[in-house]
C-alpha cells in the first residue's frame, strides 16, 4: 500500500515537472559554441568599434532594454535578435577587409546555426512571443533605422558583444572546452 | 584697388575665430586606450607632439548609450598621461560600456578630442590573481589562489561574484637550479596540489587567471617560491624509529635475561670431584712422559690390605708363600706410596692417569698376573709414539689378550725399544735405548690377557733379552711380553687376565745371562706370572729380590700349576693399580 503511494507520489512529480518543461520555464539550450564567437568577435572589434562615430547613440543597449527581458520572453527575443542581425545588419554592413569581412562571416555562420537550433527548441516548447518581446524587438528595430544605414550596421557589429553576453546569461549555453 | 581687397581678405581670415595664431592647431593626443584591471581602470594616452609644459589634457567619459560627455575633473593635471577612471567606471561589470576622450588644453587652446577605439567593456579587463600561497605537506605542494580584492570594489563586489563560472587557472612550476620550467597545469580551481616525488629543491610557482567562457587576457602572477628539504623528522619517520628502538629494547632485555639464565653457574666446591682423567687410548697426555711407572710400595701398606682379599683366591693355587698376604690390590684402595723415582712418572700417578695402566702389554715382558686389560700406551709425552698398531699386531696374535693394551711406542723411550723388536715395526731396538728404557718401561704396562698366541713369545723373548741389560736399579719394569708361553699355549681361550709385572724386570735384573733367558724365556716367564700372579696384583711389591727370589723359588712347581692357575686366572679387572 505504502509502496503504491509512493510510485503514485513520484508520478505526479514527473507529470508536474513535464508540464512545466513544456511552459518553458526551463531555459532553451543553445548547443553552440559561444566562446568561438566571442573570440571571433574581439579579433575585429577594435577595428569595428574603431568606425563608430556615434558613441551616445546606441541600438541594443538602450536604457534597460534587454535587461528588463523576463525569462519567459527569452525565447522570442532570441529569435527575433537573431532575426534582425541576419536578415538587417550582416547584409547592411559591406566589408572592405577581407580578413575582418571573414570573421564577420563566421559569426554569420554561427548565428544561422543558432537560429536552425532555436528553431527547434520552438517547435517543442512553443516559443511564444508575448507583447513586451515584441516591444523590445520594435525599438531595437526603431533604433537602428533611426541611423544611417552604414552608420547603424557598423555600430550594431560593433555592439554584437553585448548580444552576445546576453545570451550567455539567459540561455544554458554549454561551456566551449 | 584688388591689392587692398586681398589685404583686407588676409586680415580678415587672420581674424577668424578658432584659428591659430601660431598658424597650426594643438594636435590630439594621438591614441587613447584603457588598462584595466579588476576594478582597476586606467585610461591611457600619447602625449602630443611638441608638448610645452603648459599642456594638459582633459578626459571626458562617455557611458556608452547615453548621450553626454561627463568631464572628470581629477584628470585635469598638467602632463599626466595617465587617469585613474575606477572610481567613474564602478558598474563596468554591469553595463555595457565606456568610451573615453582626451583632448590637450594649451593655455590658449585645446585640441580635437581623441576618443578610445573600443568600447570599454568587461571584456578589456586583464584578469590577474590576488596572491598564491604555498604549503608543504610531506611530498606535496599545496597552492590557495587568492582572488584580487581591490579597494575600489564597492562593498560585496568581488571577484567570484563577477566571474562565477568558468573561472581557470594555469599553473607554472619552475624549479630554481635548473631552471627548467615543468609543463603548465590548467586547473580549475582556486586550490592545487602539485607532486613533487621526492625532489629536492626550491619550487617557484605562478598563476594566470582565466575564464572560460570570456575572452578576457589574463596576467601571469608574481613568482611564489617555496623549497622542499628532505624531512627525516616526518611523523611517520618518528613513529617507526620509536617502535624500532622499543623492539629492540625488548629483544635485549630477552637476550639478557636468556643468557642469565643460562649462565654458567659453578657447582658448590662440595660437588667438585676431580674426575679421573679418562683412559683414551690415542689421546696424548700432557705429560711428557708416557710410561708407567710403577715404584715399589711398602710392604706395610700390605698389611693393610683387608683380610678378605688374602682370602680372594684371585690368583687360585698361584698363591705361594708371597702371594697370601697380599691380597689383590685391585680390590682396595691404592694404598701404596709410589716413589717415583722419576718424576713424569709422579706426574703422571698423581694425576691418576692411566698412563701406567698404559704399559704396553703385547710386548713387553711385564710379569703382570691379571686383569689383563692391557693399556696400551699412545701417548703419554708427546715424545712418545706409542704404536698402538704395534701393540695390536702383537695382541692380533694373540687372542686372549683383553684388547685393551697401552703400548708405550716412544721412540725415543726403552719402552717403545723394548717392544720394538718384538713388534718388528718401528722403533727397532737399541742396546741404548735399554737405558733409556727404564723409564719408561717402569710405567705400568697394564694388563695382558694370559691366552696368547706363541707369536708374543718372540716379542718376550725380545723383551727378556732386552731386559737383561737393564740394570737392577730401575725400577721394575713391566714387561708386557709375559703372557704367552708356549707352555701353555694351547688353551686359547681367555681365562683370566694376568698383570704384569715388573717380576720379569726383577727376574732379569737378577743378571741372568740372556743366553739363559733365551732358553727358558718361556719357562721363566711363565714362572714369572705364576709367582708374580700368586702375588697378585702385587706388582707393586717391590723388593727385586724378593720378587726374583719369589719367582725364581718354584719354577717348578709353579709351572705346573701354573697352567691350570693361569687358565682359571679369575678376571681380574682392577685397574687401580695406578693409584
Amino acid at each position: 500500500m505504502k509502496f503504491q503511494c509512493v510510485s503514485l507520489w513520484l508520478l505526479g512529480i514527473m507529470l508536474i515537472l513535464c508540464f512545466v518543461d513544456s511552459h518553458s520555464l526551463r531555459k532553451c539550450l543553445i548547443s553552440t559554441d559561444m566562446h568561438h564567437i566571442e573570440e571571433s568577435f574581439q579579433e575585429i572589434k577594435r577595428a569595428i568599434q574603431a568606425k563608430d562615430t556615434f558613441p551616445n547613440v546606441t541600438i541594443l543597449s538602450t536604457l534597460e532594454t534587454l535587461q528588463s527581458i523576463k525569462p519567459l520572453d527569452v525565447c522570442c527575443v532570441t529569435k527575433n535578435l537573431l532575426a534582425f542581425y541576419v536578415d538587417r545588419v550582416f547584409k547592411d554592413h559591406q566589408e572592405p577587409h577581407p580578413q575582418i569581412l571573414r570573421k564577420i562571416s563566421s559569426i554569420a555562420n554561427s548565428f544561422l546555426y543558432m537560429q536552425k537550433t532555436l528553431r527547434q527548441c520552438q517547435e517543442q516548447r512553443q516559443c511564444h512571443c508575448r507583447q513586451e518581446a515584441t516591444n523590445v524587438t520594435r525599438v531595437i528595430h526603431d533604433n537602428y533605422d533611426q541611423l544611417e544605414v552604414r552608420s547603424a550596421a557598423i555600430k550594431s557589429l560593433g555592439e554584437l558583444d553585448v548580444f552576445l553576453a546576453w545570451i550567455d546569461k539567459n540561455h544554458e549555453v554549454t561551456s566551449s572546452a | 584697388m584688388l591689392p587692398r581687397l586681398a589685404v583686407l581678405l588676409a586680415a580678415l581670415l587672420s581674424l577668424r575665430p578658432g584659428s591659430n595664431p601660431h598658424g597650426t592647431e594643438l594636435p590630439s593626443p594621438p591614441s587613447v586606450w584603457f588598462e584595466a584591471e579588476f576594478f582597476h581602470h586606467i585610461l591611457h594616452w600619447t602625449p602630443i607632439p611638441n608638448q610645452s609644459e603648459s599642456t594638459f589634457y582633459e578626459v571626458e567619459l562617455l557611458r556608452y548609450g547615453i548621450e553626454y560627455w561627463r568631464p572628470i575633473p581629477t584628470c585635469r593635471q598638467t602632463l599626466m598621461l595617465s587617469c585613474d577612471l575606477t572610481a567613474v567606471t564602478l558598474d563596468l561589470y554591469h553595463s555595457n560600456g565606456y568610451r573615453a576622450r582626451v583632448r590637450a588644453v594649451n593655455s590658449t587652446q585645446h585640441s580635437n578630442w581623441t576618443i578610445t577605439n573600443t568600447r570599454f567593456s568587461v571584456d578589456e579587463v586583464t584578469l590577474t590573481v590576488g596572491n598564491v600561497k604555498l604549503e608543504i605537506h610531506n611530498d606535496l605542494i599545496l597552492g590557495k589562489i587568492q582572488s584580487p580584492r581591490p579597494k575600489m570594489a564597492p562593498a560585496g563586489v568581488t571577484y567570484e561574484s563577477i566571474f562565477s563560472h568558468f573561472r581557470e587557472y594555469e599553473i607554472a612550476i619552475r624549479k630554481v637550479p635548473g631552471n627548467f620550467t615543468f609543463t603548465h597545469e590548467k586547473i580549475k580551481h582556486e586550490n592545487f596540489s602539485i607532486q613533487t616525488s621526492g625532489e629536492v629543491g626550491e619550487f617557484c610557482i605562478k598563476v594566470k587567471p582565466s575564464i572560460g567562457s570570456r575572452t578576457n587576457k589574463g596576467m601571469w602572477s608574481k613568482e611564489e617560491c617555496i623549497s622542499l628539504t628532505r624531512q627525516y623528522l616526518t611523523v611517520t619517520n618518528i613513529i617507526i624509529l620509536f617502535a624500532f628502538v622499543l623492539l629492540s629494547g625488548a629483544l635485549a632485555c630477552r637476550l639478557a635475561l636468556q643468557l642469565y639464565v643460562q649462565r654458567r653457574r659453578k657447582l658448590p666446591s662440595v660437588l667438585l670431584f676431580t674426575k679421573p682423567s679418562p683412559f683414551i687410548l690415542g689421546s696424548q697426555r700432557p705429560y711428557p712422559e708416557t710410561q708407567d711407572t710403577i715404584h715399589p710400595l711398602d710392604e706395610e701398606a700390605f698389611l693393610k690390605v683387608s683380610p678378605e682379599l688374602r682370602n680372594l683366591d684371585l690368583h687360585g693355587s698361584t698363591d705361594s708363600g708371597f702371594g697370601s698376604n697380599k691380597p689383590s690390590l685391585q680390590t682396595e684402595e691404592p694404598q701404596f706410596l709410589l716413589s717415583d723415582p722419576h718424576p713424569q712418572a709422579n706426574r703422571m700417578l698423581a694425576s691418576g692417569e692411566p698412563p701406567e695402566l698404559g704399559d704396553s702389554c703385547g710386548n713387553d715382558s711385564s710379569n703382570s698376573t691379571d686383569s689383563g686389560i692391557c693399556l696400551q700406551e699412545r701417548s703419554l709425552s708427546p715424545g712418545t709414539r706409542p704404536t698402538w698398531e704395534q701393540q695390536v699386531g702383537s695382541d692380533s696374535r694373540g687372542q686372549d689378550d683383553s684388547g685393551i693394551g697401552l703400548v708405550q711406542n716412544s721412540e725415543g723411550q726403552a719402552g717403545d725399544t723394548q717392544g720394538g723388536p718384538a713388534l718388528g715395526h718401528d722403533s727397532p731396538p737399541e742396546t741404548e735405548v735399554p737405558g733409556e728404557e727404564d723409564p719408561a718401561a717402569v710405567a705400568f704396562r697394564g694388563y695382558l690377557r694370559q691366552t696368547r698366541c706363541t707369536e708374543e713369545k718372540a716379542t718376550k723373548t725380545g723383551c727378556l733379552e732386552e731386559e737383561s741389560p737393564l740394570t737392577d736399579g730401575l725400577g721394575p719394569k713391566f714387561r708386557a711380553c709375559l703372557d704367552d708361553e708356549e707352555g701353555w699355549h694351547p688353551p686359547a681361550l681367555a681365562k683370566g687376565y694376568l698383570k704384569q709385572d715388573p717380576l720379569e724386570m726383577t727376574l732379569a735384573s737378577s743378571g741372568a745371562p740372556t743366553g739363559q733367558w733365551n732358553q727358558p724365556t718361556e719357562e721363566w716367564s711363565l714362572l714369572a706370572l705364576s709367582s708374580c700372579s700368586d702375588l697378585g696384583t702385587s706388582d707393586w711389591s717391590f723388593a727385586h729380590n724378593l720378587a726374583s727370589l719369589g719367582c725364581l723359588a718354584a719354577p717348578g712347581g709353579l709351572l705346573g700349576s701354573l697352567n691350570s692357575d693361569l687358565v682359571t686366572l679369575p678376571l681380574i679387572s682392577s685397574l687401580h693399580s695406578n693409584e
